[in-house]
């Protein structure tokens, strides 16, 4: 999902770039202020993690294969802030050593994986964390959220196009969501059996994630905030597939000139385009429900996965550290 | 005189609860070489971890650590890590910097150095190890014998009175072994080395302490104690062929930059 | 869909020493900067724009020992991108540009943060950034994640090797799970390291 240079023009690019750009001094503050210095190098090192677990193949179907995105399982280890350093390192180096990602997209890139993705999805894992208590709840959080921060990129990135005017939102919206829906599962899957190896092998490692230290107070934050982005992501498709016909409505209405270029302006309520409302439920119906259905996979994974590895490993001894 | 280092019951239990160091006891006065000998697991890199204060990460020391009289607590350490200069196992966990003249000159930059001092250390400290050639050179792009070079540089930048390495030929071919060895012998100060490498021990301390187990098993003469063949296959060693034989290379070779 | 390493010479190879590459940093990073907001701000393809830019592109990657092999070979992993733009294009026009100038403009582009990647060492990139007041945080991140780039991708290698030279004929679920193993101890040893690191900084005098 990395954007190429040219495929945004000039006035998204520079929006997203400030947006990146704030979004990542804030991490930086947060990570600066929360992470004690032994824990430095483990920036560095998770990213250059992020980049060589990308490389490692899980076939899917017939010689095509998927990899690990990762942006939410750094976030679980590693906490919110530190995820969105991480990202942004990954997503600057690809860009300048490898040309993976354009320069003049990279703010876009940031935003949309690091920041909307990584943190989105974060978000909705929070959520799952409350619904479900214990391991298996955690690692249900990984799974959803893994698969919740595909969509929400795919959801900013198709925006970004579309306001760019190089693919129009109604069929951008539906194809990179739909197809990163798709992808999404193999992405929660990845990060759960990652996640939960880890919390076999090393439980320690996770002691450093955010959600223990949590106030009550951020945690009513994280569920507004999850409750908030859910509901534009279900919403967001059957509006946005409106908006070019609304638009278009109210330029003919107002005699601006007719560029389909998708403004971030509320659609008029007095529009209800004939037929169109149908649509709008059905779609918003089958978002939430397919959210939902992801919902309940991950809480079934979380439970699969965290049950037999409890039981064969308890009476292991733990010998196997030691301080080089 | 003051001992460079004096360790008395020193113990060290790792977080889930193993003993590593059970009472360690040892003195090594200035200018000496001593070899630390010991077993996978005996404890040898975790002693070394407590002489700058490393280990143990959180409190003082359970136990006794004195470096050149000075006792491990957080307002010595900056001091102590000066004097110190600990050779990692794993070069690559040492060489952190982008390039080998960043990586040698991280150590006189945290003395707070002025620019032309830390300048003319880097070009000092890589001659002595035969690499101003690579001065420029990325440092994932060395060889494991260069990177062990680099990382000595690193250490020599400094110039501490103490000298710690953990298995500094492990890994090296037989080249870059005698090429590393007659650079160990040409260092001054008191040098202490934990190695499996037993002809170097032979060759470069007059001395040995052998760890089994977290404690001091044996400490003494070298020769003595390597020729003591029930002592050696007691705790996981064995009697070096050179001690049979007499060495078939020169052990004095000018290292080469490959 | 990774592209695998080695795909520039930085990271495998020493640097080569052609003239290009020892020009300062600076220039080369703005040059390459000018350029690229120079193609993205054309509204269309302009010869007169264009055809200079690319001959001295040409030239300078011939100065500078770079193939044009290695933008072709970045060009065909993009074309399903710029192929999916066209067919969009063709089905619901958007009014922005077609995919033929899309086409130009992103070899355009490709060719120079290839040429600007080749002919800079990352360091001296970081040495830029922090003259540009990028947070420190920041840089030694982008800086250990450089230097070790290369490491973890051989433990991962090795481990996948390791993996496979013990798999015959897995099931996918089990292929899966052993993968995710794989994963999994590639984020404790990097975790380990990263503690290794830590006090090897400490060791040499960092506060």
């Amino acid at each position: 999902m990395h954007i190429p240079d040219n495929f945004l023009d000039p006035k998204t690019a520079l929006v997203t770039s400030a947006l990146a750009a704030g979004a990542v001094g804030l991490a930086l503050h947060r990570a600066r202020r929360d992470l004690p210095p032994a824990r430095v190098p483990l920036l560095g090192l998770g990213a250059a993690f992020i980049f060589a677990a990308q490389m490692i193949n899980f076939p899917v179907v017939a010689g095509t294969s998927g990899h690990l995105v990762g942006g939410v399982l750094v976030a679980s280890l590693l906490g919110p802030a530190a995820a969105v350093v991480v990202m942004t390192a990954v997503l600057v180096v690809q860009c300048f050593l490898f040309a993976d990602g354009g320069v003049t997209a990279l703010g876009a890139n940031i935003l949309n994986m690091g920041v909307v993705g990584a943190v989105g999805g974060w978000c909705a894992a929070q959520a799952v964390v409350r619904l479900v208590p214990g391991m298996a709840g955690r690692v249900a959080a990984v799974a959803f959220g893994g698969w919740f921060s595909m969509v929400l990129a795919a959801a900013a990135c198709a925006c970004e196009l579309a306001a760019s005017g190089t693919v129009r939102l109604s069929l951008a919206l539906p194809a990179l969501t739909g197809i990163h829906a798709l992808i999404g599962l193999g992405e929660g899957l990845i990060s759960a059996l990652v996640f939960s190896t880890v919390a076999r092998l090393r439980p320690e490692l996770l002691s450093h994630a955010a959600p223990a230290s949590q106030s009550g107070r951020a945690r009513d934050l994280w569920t507004w905030g999850l409750t908030v982005s859910f509901a534009l992501a279900v919403l967001l498709a059957p509006w946005a597939s409106s908006w070019p016909d609304g638009l278009e409505k109210v330029a003919e209405h107002l005699g601006f000139a007719d560029r389909a270029t998708a403004h971030l302006s509320a659609p008029m309520p007095d529009y209800s385009v004939p037929g169109m409302s149908h649509t709008v439920l059905t779609v918003a119906l089958a978002g939430v429900t397919g959210t939902l259905v992801v919902l309940v996979f991950a809480l079934l994974l979380g439970r699969w996965l965290v049950r037999p590895a409890s039981a064969p490993h308890a009476g292991r001894p733990a010998s196997q550290r030691r301080i080089p | 005189m003051t001992p460079a280092i004096e360790i008395r019951n020193l113990r060290y239990r790792y977080h889930d609860g193993t003993e590593a160091l059970r009472g360690v006891n040892l003195r090594i006065q200035p200018d000496e070489c001593v070899g630390l000998l010991g077993p996978n697991g005996s404890g040898k890199s975790t002693l070394l971890l407590h002489l700058n204060g490393i280990l143990p990460d959180e409190g003082p020391p359970e136990g006794t650590v004195l470096v050149f009289g000075r006792p491990v607590t957080p307002e010595n350490l900056p001091l102590i890590r000066r004097q110190v200069g600990l050779l990692f196992q794993d070069p690559d966990d040492q060489l952190f910097c982008p390039t080998v003249a960043d990586d040698v000159a991280f150590g006189p930059q945290q003395l707070g150095l002025p620019e032309p001092e830390i300048r003319a250390r880097v070009q000092r400290a890589l001659a002595a190890v035969s690499l101003e050639a690579l001065a420029d050179r990325p440092t994932h792009h060395l060889s494991h014998g260069e990177k062990r070079r680099a990382c000595l540089a690193g250490l020599l930048a400094y110039e501490p009175a103490l000298l710690v390495l953990d298995e500094p030929t492990s890994g090296l071919d037989p080249r870059g072994r005698r090429e590393f060895k007659s650079l160990l012998r040409r260092l001054p100060g008191t040098k202490l080395i934990a190695t499996h490498d037993l002809e170097l021990v032979v060759e470069l301390c007059p001395r040995c302490i052998l760890l089994d187990e977290g404690r001091v098993v044996a400490d003494g003469s070298t020769v003595e104690l390597l020729n003591d063949e029930p002592l050696m296959l007691a705790h996981g060693l064995e009697r070096p062929h050179i001690l049979l034989h007499t060495h078939p290379h020169p052990s004095h070779v000018e290292p080469r930059t490959s | 869909m990774r592209p695998r390493l080695p795909l520039y010479p930085d990271h495998c190879h020493p640097p080569r020493h052609t003239a290009v590459h020892r020009w300062p940093a600076e220039w080369k990073l703005a040059g390459a900067a000018l350029v690229l907001v120079g193609i993205a701000l054309q509204p269309g393809f302009s010869p007169f724009w264009f055809l200079p830019l690319w001959v001295g592109l040409v030239a300078l990657g011939r100065a500078a020992g770079v193939p044009f092999a290695l933008v072709l070979r970045r060009i065909l992993w993009l074309s399903p991108l710029i192929a999916g733009v066209a067919l969009a294009g063709a089905w619901q026009p958007a009014g922005g540009p077609g995919w033929q100038v899309l086409t130009m403009k992103s070899i355009t582009s490709l060719w120079t943060v290839i040429l600007m990647a080749h002919t800079t060492p990352f360091p001296e990139v970081l040495r830029v950034l922090r003259r540009l007041r990028v947070p420190h945080l920041l840089i030694t991140t982008l800086a250990l994640m450089h230097r070790y780039l290369f490491v973890l991708t051989q433990e991962a290698e090795r481990m996948q090797r390791a993996r496979a030279a013990r798999t015959f004929r897995p099931r996918a679920t089990r292929l899966w799970r052993l993968q995710a193993s794989v994963v999994a101890r590639l984020f404790i040893r990097a975790s380990e390291r990263a503690t290794r690191i830590y006090q090897a900084m400490l060791a040499r005098g960092w506060s």
